[in-house]
């Protein structure tokens, strides 16, 4: 994409997405959905993201620079107001696994000078390795904070030998200067898709995972297909009563625990987060 | 793209090499080195190889004792990653952050490559050859070592490595196999048994309509994390289970109660008694209880357990009425509670509210027989190394092989392990790598990764009968020079007692044979090499078992007043058991130095958590770098502002501090074991590990603290994470 298509094209791509049916014909629409009851903040799909999309480790010094490269991290919070309720956390800790909401119209994607980052067919926000020139204003402007910028030449220290023998050979590993982000294990999709097409078919529900959703020990992460009406993920949002195309989720009654962080800011994320639940009386 | 790290030469080198076919068959470990001269073209792939397609190799995870399985996809003769298998009833296709990061204790850069020997000049690299030679000299046909002489020092083992281990010794006329556990719950375990008749109760987590879990971190550093994390998941399904927790720090499992309560440290006997007290008013759970309980109970009442513990009697009133209500419940205990001078009393107090409460058969039954006694897990105790130590300082033993352990670091300073190491004169480390234990021995063996070994392993907690689990290589050993821990033992028994190990070439012929010969028990009408192949296959045999029923017993118990806090160590010192770092064998793993601690988000380092109203108080911020002084020792580690715990308590991590395990561990952070007080509990002889009491000093300096969380630990008014209360929500109804 040219800089100045980018700029004469402006308006459709700010407000093209979404738009209501938009993937019904499409074969694909990948989304989430992660159920905060569920989650136990073991940590266990960050490290399996490491493994699979060849995250480099930083270092202390880095890390407390800001510079940690986890696609996928576990937020935790003591309190919903600016203070917390009491001397204690009475009700637990927490916890909130945050990576790349795969926003629809995503703040990232219309301020890339270059157009490295863009909407792909499928439903992702995707980030094109060789075409970004570092620049950062995607991620400046990520209210949900999960691109990662390499300021450094990873390739170079991070992988000491023969630590690179693990590296995952379906994923590009990213050299200085480079913009990245959650892929939603794109290169498994991809590899996935391929097979199906080649046998004529769609991907069945559950056929592929993302890293994160295959090692999650309580299966608080759902991953699949929107498109397919009857995947879970699908079937999930329709219960959760959650529009992908909707800035305002109207609720037919109370309890249902669907909702999708700062929806408010009209990113249309592709990830939904069922409210964590709690015995307030225990 | 720049690669400059990534030799193409290193890629080729795994190329030639006959791979996954050699992996799946498991024949032995041919050499990747010698391969290096006949590279093979793709033209002619072996069988199972095909370029550019990962395949599955089931295995059996090392990382912790919980013995899940696990799969590596293999990708042109390197294994890549690690996924649960679904086959396995403990993992159930699901894998946790220790398990994965199992790859890059295999990658590790600082894995050691050969035989270490202790020259006059200090210690130096070997051949095998002059290896065998000492091990023959010290321990083979000629020794005169017999029982007690040897001693062979282990983490726990179970399978096939541990009959070996055994038969090993026997051959010296020993039976001084010493399990060693710096996390022991050999206090927990005896009071779980004196109360239920069985050391570890299986548990129907999911079946419990309350969970009363009193520091039992079972989703993060329990017995089975997996199995556990799964069985919470349907606990948390409709109807949705209530989790209360109460503990002086909170931890993982804690983070997620409905409800938490922090108590002092010790007195969580004294609060179980109170809640027997209130539910003995009811005539319903009276009935059938000796009278000497009713008597131990009567002097428990509400106000006077409140005083005690800090928990509110309303809070004690209203636990009780919450187990009364959410029947069957499960009440469980864990490190906090018997890591006391009376800890035995202590979780015995805890578990006497299951027989109270009627939990017997519902939520906790017994495990099931085990077909093969002798491959069960040895579990660990402090005591095992206490007399181990001992005899080492009395100058009884004369040789010491330690595998999968490392005191030195682990051991408190009032326990000098390293010293009474130094008058036994010949001592052999079968590790991976150097750490603080074998820097001290005489002979240093490099083992083959948990990646590139055979082996069987049986887990201490099988929710399901009994699974063998078996482990298998994943690809070609990476370094020439490393053997297989069971291939070693098995060259030293062969000149002990050629006529019954001579007819095996190696470890995984002998395993082979083992598992065969068992086949029976299995009842597979197969043949021998079907049984085998679907075996390896699927990564396990399973043998069908039925739980057992628990015997309870109400003994008599008496529980002493913990004494008060002094001006000389005005708090209390609890450390804490990281899921990823354990007791710190896992320190040298990148993934798990740079995973933030989910409770306080810290990478990287040891943190000293303080509650901030005591903060507050002694004028701490976050960063203040303070000495924790305990009557044994001081650390310095920097303050972390936590309101997870109890105010009068501090507390730290386990794990950090290595002085001596590769470039990721070494230097980081600081040693709590150190500082650990000689107390002991009363019946066991085991380390009381939440006993000990510290001073804090502020030293004037001050170093930010490296952690993910932002400034804030409040959401602010946004709706980030959302919180339901469990009557609106419409479980049911959901997916």
């Amino acid at each position: 994409m040219s800089l100045s298509n980018l700029i004469q094209n402006w308006n459709s791509f700010r407000t093209r997405r979404p738009y209501e049916g938009q993937y019904d014909d499409a074969p694909y629409k990948w989304a989430m959905v992660i159920d905060l009851d569920a989650c136990i903040g073991c940590n266990a799909c960050t490290v399996a993201c490491y493994a699979e999309n060849n995250l480099p480790v930083v270092g202390k010094e880095r890390f407390g620079k800001g510079q940690a490269m986890h696609w996928i991290r576990i937020e935790r919070y003591w309190g919903e107001g600016e203070a917390m309720q009491s001397e204690f956390p009475d009700h637990g800790a927490q916890y909130l696994p945050m990576l790349c909401q795969q926003c629809e119209a995503a703040p990232c994607e219309p301020v890339c000078p270059v157009g490295a980052t863009h909407h792909s067919p499928d439903g992702l926000n995707t980030q094109v390795y060789n075409r970004c020139v570092g620049s950062r204003y995607c991620s400046a402007n990520c209210p949900y904070k999960v691109r990662y910028f390499n300021w450094w030449n990873y390739p170079d220290r991070a992988w000491p030998n023969p630590l690179e023998l693990q590296l995952n050979p379906d994923v590009t590993v990213r050299s200085k200067g480079v913009m990245e982000k959650c892929t939603f294990c794109m290169q498994r999709l991809r590899a996935g898709m391929d097979k199906a097409k080649t046998e004529g078919r769609i991907l069945a529900d559950g056929e592929v995972l993302t890293a994160c959703a295959q090692a999650c020990p309580t299966s608080a992460i759902t991953f699949g297909n929107l498109s397919d009406k009857k995947s879970k993920v699908a079937r999930t949002w329709k219960n959760q009563q959650v529009d992908l195309s909707k800035n305002v989720q109207e609720k037919s009654e109370e309890g249902i625990r669907g909702y999708r962080i700062l929806e408010d800011l009209n990113t249309y994320p592709s990830i939904v987060y069922l409210e964590r639940v709690r015995n307030l009386e225990a | 793209m720049t690669t400059s790290n990534l030799d193409r030469r290193d890629f080729l080198k795994v190329l030639g090499i006959s791979g996954a076919a050699a992996t799946l068959a498991g024949c032995g470990h041919t050499s990747i080195e010698s391969g290096v001269e006949e590279v093979m073209s793709y033209v002619h792939p072996q069988d199972f190889v095909v370029p550019g397609i990962g395949v599955f190799y089931a295995s059996t995870c090392a990382q912790c004792g919980s013995g899940c399985g696990i799969m590596g996809k293999v990708r042109e003769g390197r294994v890549l990653k690690l996924e649960g298998n679904p086959e396995s009833g403990i993992s159930g296709g699901k894998i946790c952050g220790l398990g994965q990061a199992g790859v890059q204790a295999h990658y590790n850069p600082d894995r050691l490559r050969t035989p270490m020997y202790q020259g006059e000049g200090g210690l130096i690299p070997v051949s095998w050859e002059k290896a065998h030679q000492i091990l023959e000299q010290r321990l083979g046909p000629n020794s005169s070592l017999k029982g007690e002489q040897i001693a062979f020092l282990t983490d726990r083992v179970s399978g096939h490595q541990r009959v070996l281990l055994e038969n090993f010794l026997e051959t010296f006329d020993s039976t001084h196999h010493v399990t060693y556990d710096a996390l022991s719950t050999a206090t927990g375990r005896a009071a779980t048994k004196a109360i239920l008749g069985a050391e570890q109760p299986l548990w129907n987590i999911h079946e419990a309509r309350l969970i009363l879990s009193f520091g039992n971190d079972f989703l993060g550093s329990g017995i089975s994390p997996v199995y556990m994390a799964r069985q919470y998941a349907l606990f948390r399904k409709a109807p949705r289970g209530t989790l209360i927790q109460i503990e002086p720090r909170m931890t993982l499992t804690g983070g997620n109660a409905d409800r938490w309560y922090p108590i002092k440290p010790g007195t969580e006997g004294i609060l179980a008694l109170g809640i027997a007290h209130d539910l003995l008013q009811h005539e319903e759970f009276s009935r059938g209880v000796p009278q000497e309980v009713l008597d131990l109970v009567k002097n428990y009442d509400r106000d006077a357990v409140s005083d005690i513990t800090g928990i509110g009697s309303d809070a004690v009133r209203l636990i009780a009425a919450q187990l009364w209500n959410n029947s069957p419940s499960l009440v469980i205990a864990g490190p906090s509670v018997e890591g006391h001078s009376y800890g035995f009393s202590n979780a015995a107090a805890v578990q006497l509210l299951n027989v109270i409460l009627g939990n017997r058969g519902k939520t906790m039954e017994g495990q099931s027989e085990h077909p093969f006694p002798q491959l069960t897990p040895t579990l660990g105790s402090y005591q095992a190394l206490a007399e181990l130590n001992q005899k080492m300082a009395a100058g009884q033993t004369q040789a010491l092989l330690i595998y999968g352990t490392n005191p030195v670091f682990t051991a408190p300073s009032h326990l000098p392990f390293a010293e009474s190491m130094s008058k036994v004169p010949f001592k052999v480390a079968f590790v991976t790598h150097m750490d603080e234990t074998a820097g001290q021995c005489d002979l240093i063996l490099p083992l083959l990764s948990a990646l590139e070994d055979f082996g069987t392993h049986v887990a201490e907690y099988q929710p399901n009968g009994v699974e063998v689990m078996l482990q298998q290589p994943l690809m070609e050993k990476l370094y020439p020079e490393s053997k297989g821990y069971g291939d070693i033992l098995l060259e030293v028994l062969k000149k002990r007692k050629p006529e019954a190990y001579a007819a095996f070439p190696d470890y995984y012929s002998y395993l082979k044979t083992a598992m065969v010969k068992a086949k029976p028990v299995f009842k597979v009408s197969d043949s021998d090499d079907h049984f085998w192949e679907d075996a390896l296959r699927n990564g396990l045999v399973k043998w069908d078992g039925k739980p057992t029923t628990l015997e309870a017993k109400l003994p008599a118990l008496t529980m002493p007043k913990p004494a008060e806090l002094t001006t000389d160590y005005p708090f209390y010192f609890v450390p804490s058991i990281r899921a990823d770092m354990r007791d710190g064998r896992h320190a040298y793993l990148p993934w798990l130095q740079e995973s933030p601690e989910t409770m306080t988000t810290v990478v990287w380092d040891s943190w000293v958590e303080i509650h901030p109203k005591t903060a507050e108080a002694m004028q701490i911020k976050e960063g203040d770098i303070l000495q924790i002084q305990s009557a044994t020792g001081s650390v310095r580690a920097k303050a972390y502002l936590f309101p997870g715990i109890q105010p009068d308590t501090v507390s730290m991590p386990l794990g950090q501090g290595h002085t001596q395990l590769g470039r990721f561990a070494t230097g980081v952070g600081v040693n709590p074991y150190k500082i650990l007080d000689p107390i002991f509990d009363g019946h066991t002889g085991e380390l009381a590990m939440h006993a000990t009491r510290v001073a804090l000093r502020k030293t004037g300096e001050h170093q930010m603290v490296v952690k993910d969380e932002g400034p804030t630990t409040l959401q602010n008014g946004q709706k980030l994470v959302a919180t339901l209360s469990a009557d609106q929500a419409k479980l049911s109804k959901e997916i």
